[in-house]
């Protein structure tokens, strides 16, 4: 009986914490609506589509590919990041370049964004920070598979 | 033959208040959860960009039902599985009959009830037809011909016929104060004093009858932390095999449910549309004051107040909806057989005696 | 005998070996660029300096000899002190472009660097500038500032093929391996020297940006370009799971086998190998229809083509033209079913023409097994088409992989008049379409077997690569030809494997039984 008594006391509680939350912010929605500003808000929600959240400087958003001075891709297509790619899903092709000093540079560089899982692995492996994540983009879903394949044009932007 | 005119009003309106109160709970359940878990809730439903805090919501719910393709499994008993869905709105939706929204309109030296049927049962009718729902549930479960929801359609009726036990019972003292099984006279019978200054409602006559009923009244709407039967995400169900609009009937009835149970705390245990001390001709004041008011704002008032009770009710049980996790099935059956229907035992006892002993 | 300690570990080995060998034969290896097994020690590279009891000061493992109850350390403390001195001057004016570089993944400067070094080079000097990218061979990319100058590609060129076409000049820090006046590298053999080379200053011009040496897949086989048989490694790339690669094989290197190759193998078995790729026929054809058939069906239609001729008496009227690119089994089957079983006689060899040997490992028979055809048992003169074709009602055709310069014009004229020819081939070729049912065969990477080699020495092979589409081995159609022919079930049976029909030929053919 007394533990009963418990169960119906802590249901009370229970309902009164729900109240107090209702309440509260039924408050603060109720001042909104008659546009007075308050500090709280009766909500934690960000509106996503016109109210964006912060991203933060370590994010791991859409991929880039970095250019030296001249323009030309700083990637050497040392291969690392194809290598260490958990997804497989990026692929370089190497091109000769005339000057002696380069030699080597992409004439392909695609990254098959619907299989990326954006572990950052490439840009961690890439000898010559060729390759960042630091767009900050994050929005780029397509209604198709074969917009999601971007290539060398479209990673260097 | 203008008898039959005034009926046909009373029954359109009676019915548009319920489906588009009923409609607009399920807007206010989400909005009501929303705000108690610091969210906003459904907002973006907007005609030319016209959100109105999401009021078109249940509109836009409603369109997507419709156009969702309305599946029949090949395997299951096609006329009863169609029949389920419109067997539970049914029961449910016919109960709405027997409710007292006012006393007598007097309109032209003619006198309409605010009810749409007023007979001498109506409190054993509404009990009935909310039993009669089972039907609809066991229907589902077993047309769809799956094991699974015949099991929860089982559950379903186990749980609705425990509580039924529970529910009838705790009204039995409550029939006992107010020596009738009329809704509408058991509502005048609250509109008396008792020492002169209160008002003679169920709640005050008799809380544990109102504890049980309101206990009782929930699992039957086979909602959390009573929803055994069908556990959206959970728990398969009775109406699994279901899609599209049928689907949508189920869980339309479930909020009319939610309505009715309202409606019925508020005829038995709160006074109906009683406002206290407020009589035919106005508000007589305990303390001697006096407010005269005419006929027509009487009645207003009055139905205004049906509403307010009916939705601190419906509130009320989101906010119960929204705060508890689900009971086990064995706690279930406990809290019926062991608790509910001991405890309407002892209220019925306590009442009789008491009764007598006062006369 | 010389018993030695090696990091107290004892070893036996021969008086007069070097450290380096006797601890190789024990399993330990000691770092070294320049040592390379086929030439004498120079003991330029200085990495693989080595304690010795006794000895005040390191000496080198590759070109100091055993002696008895000799002490060595090779993991104290000092040597490994000096090991990171040498590496450190090694590195002083290398470019360590690793990304850049071909080699990167095999070469044993990145290794030792990675094991022992890891260290900030205390140089604060500008590195030496030099030149990145010389064209010193036709196949060959010299990179001036990676060379180690170990002078293996010297020696290689001194001592193997003799013309001695590289040369060190300059000195000090200057010090460079450069051609003399520009002539190029230009011999059968140069490919070897971008495998020798420890480091990435010589690298294939053929393979040079194609893949990273980590992604291949290395199998062993036989180079089947000539009749040296030449054990060689096929490098392929398995691809990646999302994208489809241009081509399998990217490189050919050379597998050790001191009875024949040495180390090395020549620039046509190493640069050849687009053949594995290049216009394969990959399903079967007949008559030249798109529709789709499959082996055993095939099989069945041609054992059945045979043994009605057969049962009429007219096998005298089955032709069948023989490559030595078969391999023994294969051959030996032939035998078996054509000869021995139904009895033809009309059985000639179309090989492709001699050319020049070089006086190395070239030889002039340009297929890989004609020694064992002739062991075999089967005449190898070219033939008299005219006659050879007369009268022939079902001809077979076993050419793989057919050469543009082979001449058909009898054949193809010919060819019209046969009733029903049937071609197992391994390429697209405008004479597939002459022919009836053109059957898609593996090569010799891609299926197992043996090859009799031109100075007769039998080496078995596996496949190195999976045969692409429908391909099969001709043993496999052999073996199912023979069951189906329903003469002999018993024999041909008992084969699965190649391995099991070398068994068999061993039992039946004494040179088989000698030379394994
Ligand atoms: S983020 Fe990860 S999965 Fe995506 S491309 Fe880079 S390595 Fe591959
Ligand atoms: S790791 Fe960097 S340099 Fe190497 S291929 Fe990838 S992006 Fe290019
Ligand atoms: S030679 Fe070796 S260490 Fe030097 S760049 Fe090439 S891979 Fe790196
Ligand atoms: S080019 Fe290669 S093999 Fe020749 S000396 Fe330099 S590092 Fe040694
Ligand atoms: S390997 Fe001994 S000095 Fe180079």
């Amino acid at each position: 009986m007394i533990k009963a008594l418990g169960y119906f006391i802590e249901i009370i509680k229970g309902s009164l914490i729900t109240t107090r939350h209702f309440m509260v912010n039924m408050w603060f929605h109720t001042l909104k609506l008659f546009r007075i500003k308050t500090k709280r808000k009766g909500a934690v929600t960000i509106q996503y589509p016109e109210e964006k959240r912060d991203i933060a400087s370590r994010h791991r958003s859409l991929h880039r590919l970095l250019k030296r001075e001249d323009g030309k891709p700083r990637c050497v297509v040392c291969m690392l990041c194809v290598t260490v790619c958990p997804s497989e899903c990026i692929y370089v092709e190497a091109a000769e370049d005339p000057d002696p000093e380069v030699q080597k540079v992409p004439s392909t560089f695609i990254i098959d964004l619907s299989r990326c899982c954006f572990c950052g692995f490439c840009v961690e492996a890439c000898p010559e920070d060729a390759i960042r994540m630091d767009t900050g983009q994050i929005e780029f879903a397509e209604y198709s598979r074969d917009k999601l394949i971007y290539d060398l044009e479209k990673l260097t932007g | 033959m203008s008898d039959w005119i005034i009926i046909l009003i009373k029954i359109i309106c009676a019915l548009v208040w319920f489906l588009v109160i009923a409609l607009y709970l399920t807007w206010a359940e989400r909005k009501e959860s929303a705000v108690i878990q610091d969210r906003i809730g459904a907002n973006r439903a907007n005609i030319w960009k016209f959100r109105v805090i999401g009021l078109f919501q249940p509109f836009a719910d409603a369109i997507k039902m419709i156009f969702k393709e309305d599946f029949t499994p090949s395997f299951s008993r096609k006329f009863l599985h169609n029949l389920a869905p419109f067997v539970s709105f049914f029961f449910v939706a016919i109960t709405i009959s027997a409710i007292p929204f006012g006393d007598v309109l007097r309109i032209g030296g003619r006198e309409i009830k605010l009810q749409i049927v007023d007979f001498n049962v109506s409190l054993l009718f509404v009990l009935a037809m909310l039993s009669l729902g089972i039907y609809g549930i066991i229907l589902a479960g077993w047309s769809s011909n799956n094991r699974y929801t015949l099991i929860g359609g089982m559950r379903g009726a186990a749980q609705l016929i425990s509580y039924e036990v529970a529910l009838g019972l705790s009204l039995i003292g409550l029939i006992l104060v107010y020596p009738s099984l009329k809704l509408s006279a058991i509502v005048h019978f609250q509109g008396e004093l008792l020492w002169g200054w209160l008002p003679k409602w169920g709640v005050f006559l008799q809380p544990l009858g109102l504890l049980i009923f309101f206990f009782a009244a929930l699992a039957e709407t086979k909602r959390v932390p009573f929803d055994l039967p069908e556990g959206e995400n959970e728990i398969v169900g009775f109406f699994t095999e279901y899609s599209g609009l049928k689907w949508g009937l189920f869980m339309f009835t479930d909020f009319m449910e939610v309505l009715i149970v309202s409606c019925l705390l508020t005829t038995l245990f709160f006074g109906g549309w009683q406002v206290p001390w407020l009589y035919a001709d106005g508000f007589h004041f305990p303390w001697g004051g006096e407010w005269l008011l005419p006929h027509g704002i009487v009645v207003a008032f009055q139905v205004l107040a049906f509403n307010l009770k009916v939705f601190f009710f419906c509130w009320l049980q989101i906010l119960i909806r929204w705060t508890y996790p689900r009971f086990r099935y064995d706690q279930v059956m406990d809290l019926g057989w062991k608790l509910l229907v001991p405890l309407s035992l002892v209220n019925i006892a306590g009442t009789a005696i008491l009764l007598s002993l006062i006369g | 005998m010389a018993k030695i300690f090696i990091d107290e570990r004892e070893i036996d080995v021969a008086e007069g070996t070097t450290i380096l060998k006797a601890a190789k034969s024990a399993g330990l290896n000691i770092p070294h660029l320049c040592y390379h097994k086929a030439f004498i020690p120079e003991g330029t590279c200085r990495m693989c300096l080595v304690e010795i009891e006794g000895i005040p000061k390191l000496e080198l493992a590759c070109s100091t000899q055993v002696r008895d109850g000799m002490e060595v350390s090779t993991k104290s403390e000092s040597v490994i002190e000096a090991r990171k001195g040498v590496l450190e001057c090694l590195l002083a004016d290398h470019p360590i472009d690793c990304p850049i570089c071909d080699k990167a993944g095999e070469c044993k400067l990145q290794d030792y660097y990675e094991e022992y070094g890891l260290f900030e080079s205390e140089f604060n000097e500008e590195k030496e500038k030099r030149q990145k990218k010389i064209e010193i061979g036709k196949n060959l990319i010299h990179d001036q500032e990676r060379c180690v100058l170990c002078r293996r590609c010297v020696r290689f060129l001194r001592e193997i093929t003799k013309n001695e076409e590289l040369g060190v000049f300059q000195r000090g820090v200057h010090t460079e391996v450069s051609t003399y006046e520009g002539i190029l590298v230009d011999n059968n053999y140069s490919g070897n020297l971008a495998e020798i080379c420890p480091v990435g200053a010589i690298t294939d011009k053929d393979f040079r940006f194609k893949a990273r040496s980590w992604f291949l897949q290395r199998s062993e086989s036989i180079c089947p370009l000539c009749s040296r048989g030449c054990n060689i490694y096929v490098e392929s790339h398995q691809g990646f799971s999302r994208f489809s690669l241009p081509k399998r094989v990217y490189r050919i290197r050379t597998r050790e086998n001191q009875i024949i190759n040495g180390f090395w193998i020549c620039d046509k078995g190493r640069y050849e190998y687009s053949y594995l790729d290049q216009e394969r026929l990959d399903n079967i054809v007949v008559n030249n229809s798109q529709d789709s058939h499959s082996w055993p069906e095939i099989t069945s239609l041609i054992a059945g083509e045979i043994g009605r001729l057969y049962h009429m008496k007219r096998s005298a009227h089955i032709g069948l033209i023989l490559q030595s690119w078969l391999s023994n089994e294969e051959l030996f089957l032939i035998d078996k079913i054509f000869r021995n079983d139904i009895n033809i006689e009309k059985i000639c060899f179309l090989d492709p023409p001699e050319e020049a040997a070089d006086d190395f490992l070239l030889t002039a028979e340009r297929t890989p097994n004609r020694r064992g055809a002739k062991e075999l048992g089967f005449d190898l003169q070219p033939a008299n088409w005219e006659k050879f074709l007369e009268d022939v009602d079902l001809l077979f055709v076993f050419a793989s992989p057919i050469r543009d310069d082979t001449d058909f014009s009898l054949l193809k004229a010919a060819l019209d008049k046969i009733e029903k020819t049937v071609l197992f081939a391994s390429h697209n070729h405008e004479i597939n379409s002459s022919f009836d049912i053109v059957l898609p065969m593996s090569l010799i990477a891609e299926k197992g077997g043996s090859l009799t080699n031109i100075v007769g020495s039998v080496q078995g092979f596996s496949n190195a690569l999976d045969a692409p589409g429908d391909c099969r081995p001709a043993w496999q159609f052999l073996v199912e030809l023979g069951n189906k022919l329903a003469l002999n079930i018993d024999f041909y049976n008992q084969f699965s494997d190649p391995e099991s029909i070398r068994e068999v030929m061993k039992k039946e053919i004494s040179f088989f039984r000698e030379k394994q």
